[in-house]
C-alpha cells in the first residue's frame, strides 16, 4: 500500500457516491459498491486560519475506498485496483490518498477467533 | 419524517460543548423537530437555558444528563468504566425530573469540590438502578442509553466480541426492565475506530440479541460541522494536551480499552444533523448490518417512541416559574402569613416612628396599606417573613448587616428590619422594587461582613435545615485571557511567548481579537509578527488569533455565586441538582438566569469588606479608649456645654455606627478634600473628580453623587448640565412645571430611574406599577416603540407637542441606565460611615482597611496615605506583631503620644497559618533560640523575618553590635548547614534568662542594609513599601528631571505642562461615549495620586508601556476639575524602571546632563509580585 497525494477527476451520482475516476489519463468505472468514511486531519498544521464560520472540512475529510475497473479489461474479469480516495468536504476537490495492492480488505473487521 | 436528538451537549457542558441552547433548539426547530434533548455532561447546567429556548422555538424539551459510571469491578471511589446518557420521563408530575436531580446530586456527593479533587463525578450501578423508578409508583422514570463511551462501547476496541457482550448482559441483568436502551451512534469514522458505523452496527446486534430497544442518537457537541475544530480546541483544554500531543497519542490504550475520551474526536460528524441526514445514517447502519426496512424503521420509532415519553411539561413536571418559599411553619408561623406581616409592621411604625400622628401618619399609613395590599395579593408575605428571619438571624449574631438595592424602596422593609432606609423619608417609590404586575420574587440584597459571610452562610443552613438551602453557582466563561491561554496551548505554543501575548489583552471580548489588533496600540507588536508570521508560511499566530475568538465567552466552570443563597421547601433538592462547593456547603449547579424561570428564591447575601473593615475600626477604638469620654477626646466628637458626647457613643466607649447622624461637618470636610483613598465607592480616580467638581455638602448629595458616576451618566454627558445647574452657572430648566417636584432635587436633570416612573405617571397617569414596566421596556428594540406610542398617545392630551416631544428624549436617553434611587441610597450609608471613621478615627480606620483590604488600590498604596496622613507606620516586631494590624500608642521618640499602626504578621510570603498562630501564641521571645523552640518556625521564614526587621528591637536590646544584613547572612549559613535536632528543654527544668548570646555574639561584618534593600524586602515579602515610599529612592533623577509632585499640583494654573513620575496604583477603561476607548492610568508618588487620562493620540504615543508598566514618567498638561481637583491629559509616558531608555536630551533642562547615578535600579527592581503591589495582573 502507498501513499500519494494526487489530484484525481471523480464523476458522481446524485447520491454523491463515486461512479467513475479520471486517473493518468484513463477513465476507469467504479466496480463495487464503495465505502465511504471520514478521516480527521491535523487541520492546525495545513490551515493557516479556522475563523468562525469557516464551515465544514476543517477537521475531517470524506474519503471513499473505491474498486476500479478499466473498461477495456473487461476480458480480465475480476481484475481489479482498489484507491483510496480523498474528498475535501470544503471544496469538494477529489485527491487520491493510498493505492491498495492487493485484494481489499473488508470494511468491517472479521469476527475474533472464538 | 421528523427526527428527535436524544444526545446533545450544550456549550454549557464545559470544555467540552461548543453550541448555545437558544442555537440548538432553533436549528432543530427549522428543521421540523418536535423536540430536543439537552443531556450536558455532569450536570443540569444548560437545562434551563434549554426548556427556555426550546419553548421559544415552539418545541418540547426533553431533559438529561451524560454521567460516568464507576467500574463495578474496579476501585469503586476512582475507577470509571464508562458514560451514559440518562433521560428524565416526562409528564409525571415531575418524577422523572426529581430522579434525575436525586442522581445527579450523588454522582457529585463525593467530590471534594475543590479543583484537582481525585474522585470523579460519576454513579455506582447501583445507584443508577435505584433511581430509575420512582419510589412511590416503583415505575420507572428514568431512562438509561448505553452508547459508544458505556464500557460496553468502549469494550468494543480490537475485534473483541465477548468482552462487550458480557459488560451489556451485566446491564440488562443490574437495571430494572424498561429502565435500559441501546445507544447507536455512527460519526463515519473509518472502520473499526471509535464511533465508526460497524461499532454501531455491534450496538445494535446486542440489543437485538438481548432485545433491548435500540435508538439513534449522535452524540451531538455542536449544531453545524463547522463547531467541530472548537470542540478540538475544547478536548484540548479539558486534557491539558496539545492539538499535536493528542493527535499523535494512540487510540488504543494498553488494556485493549477503547477511551474516546481524553483523545481527540476522530471525525467532525458530531453536529447537530437534520431528520434527512439521520435518515440517511440510519439506512447506512442499517446496510452495514445487513438489516432490511422494517428494521430501520424499528430503531426510528424506537427513537421517537423514547422522546415522546420524555418529553417535560415546564410547568406540571419542573415547576416553571412558580415561586416555592420556605414553608411559614419553619420560621415557626402557625397563622396565616400575612396576619403575621400585617403585625409585625404596626409593631415596627412605634420603632421606626415613635410619636409619629396627623398627616404624617395618614400617609405612612397610606403607603403601608397600599404596600401590604400587593403582598397579599402576590401571595409573597412569607417571602418577606423570611428575609426578615435570615436578617434578624444576622444581626443576632452579632455581625453588621445592611440591605442594599431596590429592597430599600419598600416600607414594610424598614418596619420589618430588612432595610436601615426609610424610604419616605428619601421619596423611594415602592413600585421600583415590586408591583402587582410582577409575578417574579423581588430581589432584596444583604450586605454582611466579608469575613463572616461564611459563618452567615452556615448559619442560615443551620436554621432553615439543609434541604431547603443551597448556594448558587455561577457559570465562569473564557474571556480574552484565558482563551488566548488555551488556544495557545492547543496549538502547542510556548508558555512564555502566550504569557507575552496574554498579558497585553486588555478587557476586551474575545470575539474582537482582531479586530482589537488593527486598533489597539498596546497589540501594535503582536499585531506585526501576526503579519510578519503570515509572509513567513508561519500560520501559528494567524490560527491562534481564530481559535481564542472561538473560545469566547464558552463556559469553564462553575464556581460558588459571590453572593446567592438560594432557599426554599422541603423539596428543594428536588428541584436542584447540588455538588460540594469550594467552601464545602452545597451548591446548586443552576445560575442567577436560572432563579425566576425555576421559581426559586435568592437571597443575595454579600460579603462586604467596607463593613469589615469598619467592625474592625469601631473594635480597635474600644480597644485604645475603653471610655465614652476617651473616645470623644480622641475622635474630638462635639460635646455640648455640659454633656457628655454624643449617644451613639455608649460608656464603654463602643460606637454605634448606624446611629451617627448623617450631618457631621468634619465628615463633609473631608470628603470635599477629595483625600477619600479608602472611602466606600468614593475612592475611584473618576469619583475623586466628580466630588472635587460637586462639593458634597448633605447626604443626599452623596446619593446623587453615587448615583451619578455611573457607565450611563457619565458617557451621556448628564454630569456637566447637573453641576452647572447645581452652582447656578446655569439657570435650571424643566420641561414643564408640573415635573419640577420630580426633578427638583437633581436640579432638573433625569437622574433616578425613580423620576423616570414619576415622569411617566405624571403625563399620562398610567400608574407607577405600569410606568416602572415601561421603564423596563426602554431601550428594548421591541418593546420600546409601544412605549413610545403609548407616551405620545396619552402625554399629548395634557401637553404641547413640544413639552412631549422633549421628554421623551429624555427617557429614551436616560430611561436605560438611570440608577436606582434606593440602590444610591442604600450605598450611601457605608460611604458616608466610611468617611466619618476617616475623619475622626483615621489610624483605626487604616488598620481595618489594610486588615480587610476592602478597596479597588492595592494595599500599599492606603500605606502611603497612612504616611501622608502622618500615620507612623510602626515596623513588624516579632514580640508586638499580631495576626491583625494593631493600633498602638505610642510612648517615646519623636512620635511619642501619637497612635501608630503596627504591621502585622500575616501577609508574609511563606509563612503559613499555622507558624502564624504559633508565633503569635508563643509571645513574648527572649531570643531566636526561644523562638526556634517554641514557635518551631522554618528556617526560611526565620530569615524572612529578619529580612523584614521583625528581630532588630531583639537585637539591639542583647547588645550585640552587628546589623540586619549580618543577622541575615547568618541565618542564610544556618539556614544551608544540616539540620540539628533543638536541644530540647526537659519539662521543669526552666532556660536561664540570659538574653540571646546569639545575638549578642554575631561578628558586625557586613556594612548596614541600605534603605532601598530594605524596602526592597518589603515589596519582595509583604507586597508593600513600609520603610520609605518607593518612590524616594529615585528622587535624585526626577529631581534632575523637574518632576512635578501630586502634592504640588494643585497650586499650578490649568494647561501648565508637567512630568510626573510615580507607581502604578489604576488603570481603568471606561466605556466613552462615541466609542474610542480613553485610558485613565493612576500613579502615586508618595505625595498623592496623580490621575491621568490617555486619549488616543497619547496612547499611540505610549503604546505598549501603557498596560505592562509599573513605574511611569508621564508628561502632560493639567486639567483643572474643581476647587479641590487637578488631573493631567497625557501626551506621552516613558517606562522609569529603566531610566536607560529615557530620552534625556529632551527631558532635561537645556545643558544639564543626567545624574550620575541615573541608572539606579529602585526598590522594584527584580520584583514579580505585580497584582498585589500595582494591581496589575501577571
Amino acid at each position: 500500500m502507498g501513499l500519494f497525494s494526487e489530484s484525481v477527476e471523480v464523476i458522481c451520482a446524485d447520491t454523491g457516491q463515486p461512479q467513475a475516476v479520471q486517473w493518468k489519463g484513463e477513465q476507469y468505472a467504479v466496480s463495487n459498491e464503495p465505502v465511504r468514511w471520514y478521516e480527521r486531519r491535523q487541520w492546525w498544521l495545513e490551515e493557516s486560519r479556522a475563523p468562525l464560520g469557516s464551515g465544514a472540512g476543517l477537521v475531517d475529510h470524506e474519503i471513499w475506498r473505491v474498486q476500479l475497473q478499466r473498461p477495456q479489461d473487461e476480458a480480465l474479469a475480476g481484475r481489479t485496483i482498489t484507491l483510496d480516495l480523498v474528498r475535501h468536504v470544503g471544496s469538494g476537490r477529489w485527491r487520491l490518498l493510498r493505492i491498495h495492492d492487493a485484494a481489499p480488505e473488508r470494511a468491517v473487521e472479521p469476527d475474533e477467533a472464538a | 419524517m421528523s427526527f428527535t436528538h436524544l444526545h446533545v451537549s450544550t456549550a454549557f457542558s464545559a470544555h467540552f460543548g461548543v453550541s448555545w441552547p437558544d442555537h440548538l433548539a432553533q436549528t432543530a426547530a427549522a428543521d421540523g423537530a418536535t423536540a430536543l434533548a439537552c443531556t450536558d455532561r455532569d450536570g443540569l447546567y444548560g437545562t434551563v437555558k434549554h426548556l427556555k429556548a426550546c419553548m421559544d422555538a415552539g418545541i418540547d424539551p426533553i431533559v438529561g444528563v451524560d454521567l460516568a459510571v464507576f467500574d463495578d469491578d474496579g476501585d469503586l471511589r476512582t475507577q470509571v468504566a464508562g458514560r451514559v446518557v440518562v433521560l428524565a420521563h416526562g409528564n409525571n408530575n415531575g418524577a422523572g425530573y426529581r430522579a434525575l436531580c436525586r442522581l445527579i446530586s450523588d454522582a457529585h456527593a463525593r467530590t471534594s469540590g475543590k479543583a484537582g479533587g481525585v474522585v470523579p463525578v460519576a454513579v455506582t450501578r447501583s445507584e443508577l438502578a435505584s433511581r430509575t423508578l420512582d419510589p412511590k409508583t416503583l415505575k420507572p422514570v428514568l431512562t438509561i442509553l448505553l452508547g459508544p463511551d458505556s464500557d460496553v462501547g468502549r469494550a468494543m476496541g480490537g475485534r473483541k466480541y465477548l468482552r462487550p457482550r458480557t459488560l451489556f448482559k451485566q446491564w440488562v441483568d443490574a437495571m430494572p426492565p424498561g429502565t435500559i436502551v441501546a445507544e447507536t451512534v455512527s460519526h463515519l469514522s473509518a472502520p473499526g475506530e471509535p464511533l465508526s458505523t460497524a461499532h454501531a452496527v455491534r450496538m445494535l446486534k446486542l440489543a437485538l440479541e438481548y432485545n433491548v430497544p435500540a435508538v439513534l442518537t449522535n452524540a451531538v457537541r455542536y449544531c453545524a460541522q463547522d463547531g467541530a475544530a472548537t470542540a478540538d480546541v475544547l478536548d484540548s483544554a479539558r486534557t491539558l494536551k496539545s492539538l499535536p500531543e493528542l493527535s499523535a497519542a494512540p487510540m488504543l490504550q494498553p488494556t485493549g480499552l477503547l477511551q474516546p475520551t481524553g483523545l481527540l474526536q476522530p471525525t467532525g460528524q458530531g453536529w447537530l444533523k437534520n431528520a434527512h441526514q439521520m435518515l440517511q445514517l440510519a439506512k447506512e447502519i442499517m446496510n452495514a448490518a445487513g438489516q432490511g426496512k422494517a428494521d430501520l424503521h424499528k430503531l426510528l420509532a424506537n427513537t421517537e417512541a423514547l422522546a415522546d415519553k420524555c418529553r417535560i411539561d415546564p410547568v406540571l413536571d419542573m415547576g416553571w416559574k412558580k415561586p416555592v418559599v420556605p414553608e411559614a411553619s419553619i420560621i415557626g408561623i402557625d397563622r396565616d402569613p400575612m396576619v403575621e406581616l400585617t403585625q409585625r409592621c404596626e409593631a415596627g411604625i412605634s420603632r421606626r416612628f415613635p410619636g409619629i400622628n396627623g398627616k404624617a401618619e395618614k400617609h405612612l399609613r397610606s403607603r403601608l396599606e397600599h404596600e401590604l395590599g400587593i403582598i397579599a395579593r402576590l401571595g409573597f408575605a412569607s417571602y418577606f417573613l423570611t428575609v426578615a428571619e435570615v436578617s434578624r438571624m444576622i444581626l443576632d449574631m452579632g455581625v453588621r448587616v445592611a440591605a442594599r438595592g431596590s429592597g430599600a424602596s419598600s416600607l414594610v422593609n424598614y418596619l420589618i428590619d430588612i432595610s436601615q432606609v426609610d424610604p419616605i423619608r428619601h421619596d423611594l417609590i415602592f413600585e421600583r422594587f415590586l408591583s402587582g404586575r410582577r409575578s417574579t420574587l423581588p430581589d432584596i440584597d444583604i450586605d454582611v461582613e466579608s469575613a463572616e459571610r461564611h459563618n452567615v452562610y452556615r448559619k442560615i443552613f443551620e436554621r432553615f435545615g439543609a434541604e431547603r438551602v443551597t448556594l448558587m453557582s455561577m457559570q465562569n466563561g473564557y474571556r480574552a485571557r484565558g482563551a488566548v491561554r488555551d488556544a495557545g496551548m492547543a496549538l502547542g505554543m510556548d508558555d512564555g511567548e502566550i504569557g507575552e501575548i496574554a498579558k497585553q489583552l486588555w478587557r476586551f471580548s474575545a470575539r474582537k481579537f482582531r479586530e482589537a489588533l488593527v486598533e489597539k496600540p498596546e497589540l501594535r507588536d503582536f499585531a506585526g509578527r501576526v503579519e510578519q508570521g503570515r509572509l513567513e508560511e508561519n500560520q501559528q499566530l494567524d490560527l491562534l488569533v481564530d481559535l481564542t475568538e472561538r473560545l469566547d465567552r464558552l463556559p469553564r466552570h462553575i464556581s460558588m455565586h459571590p453572593c446567592g443563597v438560594i432557599l426554599g421547601d422541603a423539596t428543594l433538592l428536588d428541584r436542584t441538582p447540588v455538588q460540594p462547593s469550594g467552601l464545602g456547603l452545597p451548591m446548586s449547579q443552576f445560575d442567577k438566569h436560572d432563579m425566576d424561570p425555576m421559581g426559586m428564591l435568592k437571597l443575595d447575601v454579600l460579603g462586604v469588606r467596607m463593613q469589615s473593615a469598619m467592625a474592625f475600626a469601631v473594635r480597635e477604638v474600644i480597644r485604645l479608649h475603653p471610655s465614652k469620654a476617651e473616645v470623644v477626646a480622641a475622635g474630638k466628637h462635639p460635646v455640648e456645654p455640659g454633656g457628655t458626647g454624643p449617644d451613639f457613643i455608649a460608656a464603654d466607649g463602643r460606637i454605634d455606627l448606624n446611629a451617627v447622624p448623617f450631618d457631621d461637618e468634619p465628615t463633609f470636610e473631608l470628603i470635599r478634600s477629595t483625600h477619600t483613598l479608602g472611602c466606600f465607592q468614593i475612592e475611584s480616580p473618576g469619583q475623586r473628580e466628580l466630588i472635587g467638581k460637586m462639593a458634597p455638602r448633605e447626604f443626599n448629595d452623596l446619593i446623587i453623587d453615587i448615583s451619578l458616576f455611573r457607565p450611563g451618566p457619565m458617557k451621556s454627558d448628564m454630569v456637566r448640565p447637573f453641576l452647572e445647574h447645581r452652582h447656578g452657572f446655569a439657570p435650571e430648566k424643566y420641561p414643564h412645571p408640573d415635573l419640577k417636584p420630580v426633578l427638583q432635587e437633581t436640579h432638573g436633570v433625569t437622574v433616578f430611574h425613580e423620576q423616570i416612573l414619576k415622569t411617566f405617571h405624571v403625563m399620562t397617569g398610567c400608574g407607577l406599577d405600569r410606568a416602572d414596566e415601561f421603564r423596563r421596556a426602554l431601550g428594548n428594540e421591541i418593546q420600546e416603540p409601544g412605549v413610545e406610542e403609548y407616551f405620545r398617545r396619552e402625554a399629548i392630551k395634557n401637553y404641547s407637542p413640544e413639552v412631549v416631544d422633549k421628554v421623551w428624549g429624555t427617557l429614551k436617553a436616560f430611561g436605560s441606565f438611570g440608577f436606582c434611587k434606593a440602590h444610591g441610597a442604600a450605598f450611601a450609608v457605608p460611604t458616608y460611615q466610611s468617611a466619618w471613621l476617616k475623619t475622626h478615627h483615621p489610624e483605626a480606620f487604616l488598620a481595618g482597611l489594610w486588615e480587610h483590604d476592602p478597596g479597588m488600590y492595592p494595599k500599599r498604596l492606603l500605606v502611603a496615605e497612612a504616611r501622608r496622613l502622618g500615620i507612623p507606620i510602626l515596623p513588624l516586631d516579632i514580640n508586638r506583631s499580631q495576626a491583625e494590624y494593631r493600633v498602638e500608642k505610642i510612648h517615646e521618640g519623636p512620635d511619642q503620644g501619637k497612635l501608630g499602626i503596627r504591621l502585622s504578621l500575616t501577609g508574609i510570603y511563606g509563612l503559613s497559618g499555622a507558624e502564624l498562630k504559633r508565633i503569635v501564641a508563643g509571645q513574648p521571645y527572649d531570643s531566636l533560640a526561644d523562638l526556634r523552640a517554641r514557635s518551631r518556625v522554618s528556617k526560611p521564614n526565620i530569615k524572612r523575618l529578619a529580612q523584614l526587621g521583625a528581630f532588630d528591637a531583639l537585637h539591639k536590646d542583647s547588645g550585640g553590635r552587628a546589623n540586619r544584613a549580618d543577622l541575615v547572612q547568618h541565618l542564610q549559613a544556618l539556614q544551608s548547614s544540616p539540620s540539628k535536632k533543638a536541644a530540647d528543654v526537659m519539662e521543669g527544668q526552666l532556660s536561664f534568662a540570659l538574653g540571646d548570646v546569639e545575638l549578642r555574639n554575631l561578628a558586625p561584618e557586613l556594612p548596614e542594609p541600605s534603605m532601598v534593600d530594605n524596602v526592597r524586602a518589603e515589596l519582595d515579602l509583604m507586597a508593600v513599601d513600609v520603610s520609605e515610599h518607593l518612590m524616594d529612592s529615585h528622587r535624585p533623577l526626577l529631581d534632575k528631571l523637574g518632576v512635578t509632585t501630586a502634592n504640588r499640583l494643585l497650586g499650578l494654573r490649568n494647561g501648565t505642562e508637567v512630568l510626573v513620575a510615580g507607581v502604578r496604583i489604576a488603570t481603568q477603561t471606561p466605556p466613552m461615549r462615541g466609542g474610542r476607548r480613553v485610558v485613565f492610568i493612576s500613579i502615586d508618588d508618595g505625595t498623592g495620586c496623580v490621575d491621568s487620562v490617555f486619549f488616543h493620540e497619547a496612547q499611540e504615543e505610549s503604546g505598549p508601556l501603557l498596560f505592562g508598566t509599573r513605574l511611569l514618567l508621564i508628561r502632560g498638561t493639567t486639567r483643572r476639575t474643581g476647587p479641590k481637583g487637578i488631573s493631567l491629559s497625557a501626551s506621552k509616558a516613558w517606562d522609569l524602571s529603566q531610566p536607560e531608555t529615557l530620552p534625556f536630551a529632551e527631558l532635561l533642562p537645556a545643558g544639564g546632563g543626567p545624574p550620575d547615578n541615573y541608572t539606579h535600579q529602585g526598590p522594584l527592581h527584580g520584583i514579580s509580585r505585580n497584582l498585589a503591589i500595582t494591581g496589575l495582573g501577571s
